[in-house]
């Protein structure tokens, strides 16, 4: 018979563990997920800016050493991510590639230029530079024309902002969201436990005698969500990194270190906070109270 | 001169905003036993929880053990109640752990560090009420009589200068009630303060002492006929 009763106290405490537990490391995870954006935001959006072209076409008079020398000043800059030289040959076998064999039978000559492709540093992605370095090249004779999508930069710009400023408000709004989830779920935990609390102070008790084994519960809690939480983000983390290799999402050790001691600090944070609050409410009632 | 352990000067006792006892007057001396009765609703718990700093004395004066209940501070009613010996009508036993650890609680929370020592007082509690074999039940498993074995157990562990019985027969039948009151007669026997409160009139008769009444607003002393 009472084995029978224990079995049901344990398994009906192992359940409401369960959920506190998964409560924080779904939250903790979710927070770990949004930690791992933001920290990547810059590389994320750099990876996007450095893919932006400007290509400057070259007359067709311009001799080689000119070229060359354009190339390697344009290599030297420090804005400079890199450059490549493309011929009229070689863009028209690109075109061939892409559009079929007939182009060039159509017309009888190639019409191409030859030119050079550059991509910008990250940083240096912004309309005024690219118009900087557009009009200087331009003043040279043998530069025919230099383009690049303007519209794209701008766009590109405004809208690295703007995501930014929403991944940082919805981590806010699910940093919120956890402390309150995890508060109500050891809120209900500590409940349970109010008269136990009171008969606890009737022996002579001091409150922190009594809240001390409770907190202590909650941090274990909090640990092994915590833990949870972790071993998640790092499944996401190998897998997002082997699908986007070219982010290099795992490059910066330190920062991802950071980001998994901090998710797992939070939880324990959390959770420590909210029992220390949940416990210190019900210790400061009076009996008579804890009936309503 | 006896030892005056408990004392009230013209205290008021408010339940909330409503004036439960007024200039309550009232002394008690170490090795009394006293009785507290009165109907449900005149007092009687509300007049034990000041004593044991669960309701606050507002107005007048009261010393309890060396404490001063006017002036009590939150902090200081833990320390109260160890000085004090507290059983309840429902007992109050932590339901998650055995008599053994229920006990161990008290002590460890009282400031108990030594296994030994801990476990030779639990021993000895034990063996004052008669429950020494009960040790490794769960409270749920033993009768309500047994209950308030441990809890007068319980209350014993700091060798309190005064032990506070809020009914601690009113769950029991009157069979068990006696054997409770027993255990309680014997701790007055051997020099312990009992302060009592009960509406159970067949023990005043059976086991006369001293008796305060509660009605009307107020405490007063009643003096039994031997029948």
């Amino acid at each position: 018979m009472s084995s029978a009763f224990e079995k049901h106290q344990k398994r009906r405490l192992i359940s409401s563990y369960f959920s506190v537990v998964i409560s924080i490391a779904l939250v903790l995870f979710l927070l770990g997920l949004l930690g791992m954006l933001v920290l990547n935001a810059k590389t994320i959006s750099d990876n996007f800016k450095e893919r932006v072209v400007m290509t400057i076409y070259l007359n067709d008079t311009a001799k080689d050493v000119e070229i060359n020398q354009l190339e390697k000043s344009l290599t030297l800059a420090s804005y400079i991510k890199e450059t490549k030289y493309i011929s009229k040959e070689d863009a028209a076998d690109f075109m061939k590639g892409e559009y079929g064999e007939d182009f060039l039978d159509d017309i009888g000559h190639n019409p191409l230029q030859n030119s050079i492709e550059v991509n910008l540093k990250a940083d240096f992605v912004t309309e005024q530079r690219l118009d900087s370095i557009s009009q200087a090249t331009l003043t040279k004779a043998f530069v025919d024309d230099v383009r690049y999508d303007k519209d794209l930069v701008s766009m590109m710009n405004s809208n690295v902002k703007r995501i930014s400023l929403w991944v940082l408000i919805i981590s806010a709004l699910f940093t919120l969201i956890a402390v309150l989830l995890i508060n109500s779920s050891i809120r209900l935990a500590v409940y349970s436990k109010r008269f136990t609390i009171k008969t606890m102070q009737m022996v002579g008790a001091t409150k922190q005698f009594i809240r001390r084994p409770f907190i202590w519960k909650s941090i274990k809690l909090g640990i092994i969500g915590a833990v949870l939480a972790l071993i998640g983000m790092a499944i996401v983390l190998y897998y997002v990194d082997k699908t986007f290799a070219d982010l290099q999402l795992l490059s910066n050790t330190i920062l991802i270190a950071g980001l998994f001691l901090g998710v797992f600090l939070i939880g324990i944070l959390i959770t420590w906070i909210s029992t220390y609050i949940a416990t210190q409410r019900f210790l400061n009632l009076k009996t008579d109270q804890l009936y309503y | 001169m006896p030892e005056t352990v408990l004392q009230l000067k013209d205290a008021s006792i408010y339940q909330g905003d409503s004036l439960v006892l007024a200039d309550v007057n009232f002394e008690m001396n170490k090795g009394d036993f006293v009785y507290l009765i009165g109907k449900t609703g005149t007092g009687k718990s509300s007049f034990m929880k000041t004593l044991y700093g669960d309701l606050e004395l507002t107005k007048g004066e009261g010393s309890i053990v060396d404490f001063d209940l006017a002036k009590l501070k939150e902090d200081d009613i833990p320390y109260l109640r160890r000085k004090l010996g507290v059983v309840f009508q429902d007992f109050k036993l932590l339901n998650d752990r055995t008599v053994n650890a229920n006990l161990e609680f008290v002590l460890r929370a009282t400031g108990w560090k030594d296994k030994e020592k801990i476990a030779a007082k639990i021993e000895a509690v034990l063996n004052r009420v008669g429950m020494k074999t009960k040790e490794f039940k769960y409270p749920y498993e033993l009768s309500g009589g047994e209950q308030q074995r441990i809890a007068i157990a319980r209350a014993l562990l700091n060798d309190p200068e005064l032990i506070l019985a809020d009914e601690p027969t009113g769950n029991l039948d009157p069979q068990t009630s006696i054997e409770v009151m027993e255990v309680l007669q014997e701790l007055n026997k051997k020099g312990h303060t009992i302060l009592m409160a009960t509406h159970d009139y067949a023990l005043l008769l059976k086991y006369p002492s001293k008796t305060l009444k509660c009605d009307d607003n107020k405490v007063f002393e009643v003096v039994q006929r031997k029948g």
